[in-house]
């Protein structure tokens, strides 16, 4: 297999991988009541991808997830919010990783990757309502997004140093990072 | 994780506790209180907070029911498909709001006689 149908059969994997940790959040709502408060568990995929993949593909990883999960689990409109603030959130990050490379640890980029993403959701849904007055409920998400963050981060760093530890990630011929 | 970076977490806690903090405090007030209900920027209806009233709002997209009781204003029902207004808390502070994406209804609480 030459080294671009298997990056195909590792994105493909990721995809998968995002949608049911998408289904399975789904399954928790946190007990809260801030509407919209998830645990952001794709957002690990989105961690793995862009350090192995980079961010071309994992912009793929991201827009294939929330299309088919907003069809498949939400109603229709969601999908708006979910890809403001996945691509905001997948824009943060990936500046983070490209500039602060080696000196980042993915619990941070995690963290701002919730943040980004709520902030992206909320700025759309303030449009969209013609708003000026979720700026509460945006701190509300932001305070909530500083634990799931650093949780996310450290399921991802630890996802990463199991991988690392396979071989599946050698035909892929990208440098790794960290 | 470094220490600097925990210190960048830390900044991020204080900033957001301290803006809830900040908004809770600037937007308290002694005067009456009012609902306001909006869909798209258009005011639909402002009532009273201290009298308690159901109303349903309804629209091409849908209905929701608004009940203000005890100076709390809740979404009771709505026929929306994710209930977000619904599992939204009760609201009785100035600034505090409840939004229904689906049909773009926002119910928020302001300061002032309706």
């Amino acid at each position: 297999m030459n080294s671009k149908a298997y990056r195909l059969v590792i994105l493909s994997l990721y995809v998968a991988m995002a949608l049911i940790l998408s289904y399975v959040e789904s399954l928790i709502p946190l007990p809260l009541p801030i509407p919209g408060a998830k645990l952001g568990l794709p957002n690990i995929i989105s961690l793995v991808s862009l350090l192995t993949l980079g961010w071309p593909l994992t912009l793929l990883v991201v827009v294939a997830r929330v299309l088919l999960s907003g069809f498949l689990f939400g109603g229709g409109f969601s999908i708006v919010y979910s890809l403001a603030g996945g691509l905001l959130s997948l824009l943060v990050m990936s500046l983070l990783l490209h500039f602060f490379k080696d000196n980042i640890s993915l619990i941070l980029v995690s963290v701002f990757g919730a943040i980004a993403h709520n902030l992206g959701q909320v700025v759309v849904a303030a449009i969209v309502v013609q708003t000026t007055s979720l700026l509460l409920y945006f701190l509300f998400l932001m305070l909530l997004a500083i634990p799931t963050g650093i949780i996310i981060g450290i399921a991802a760093r630890e996802l990463m140093r199991l991988l690392n530890k396979t071989t599946i990630f050698n035909r892929l011929n990208l440098p790794q990072k960290k | 994780m470094k220490k600097n970076e925990l210190i960048i977490i830390i900044i991020l806690l204080v900033i957001s506790i301290g803006g809830i903090a900040a908004f809770y405090i600037f937007n308290a007030t002694n005067q009456a209180l009012s609902v306001r209900v909006s869909r798209q920027g258009q005011v639909l209806t402002v009532l009273p907070l201290s009298k308690d009233h159901t109303e349903t709002f309804t629209d091409a997209s849908g209905t929701n029911t608004l009940v203000i009781s005890d100076g709390k204003a809740k979404i009771t029902e709505a026929d929306c498909p994710d209930h977000i207004c619904v599992k939204t808390y009760p609201i009785s502070n100035p600034g505090e709001t409840i939004v229904c994406l689906p049909h773009k209804l926002v119910v928020e609480v302001i300061t002032g006689e309706s």
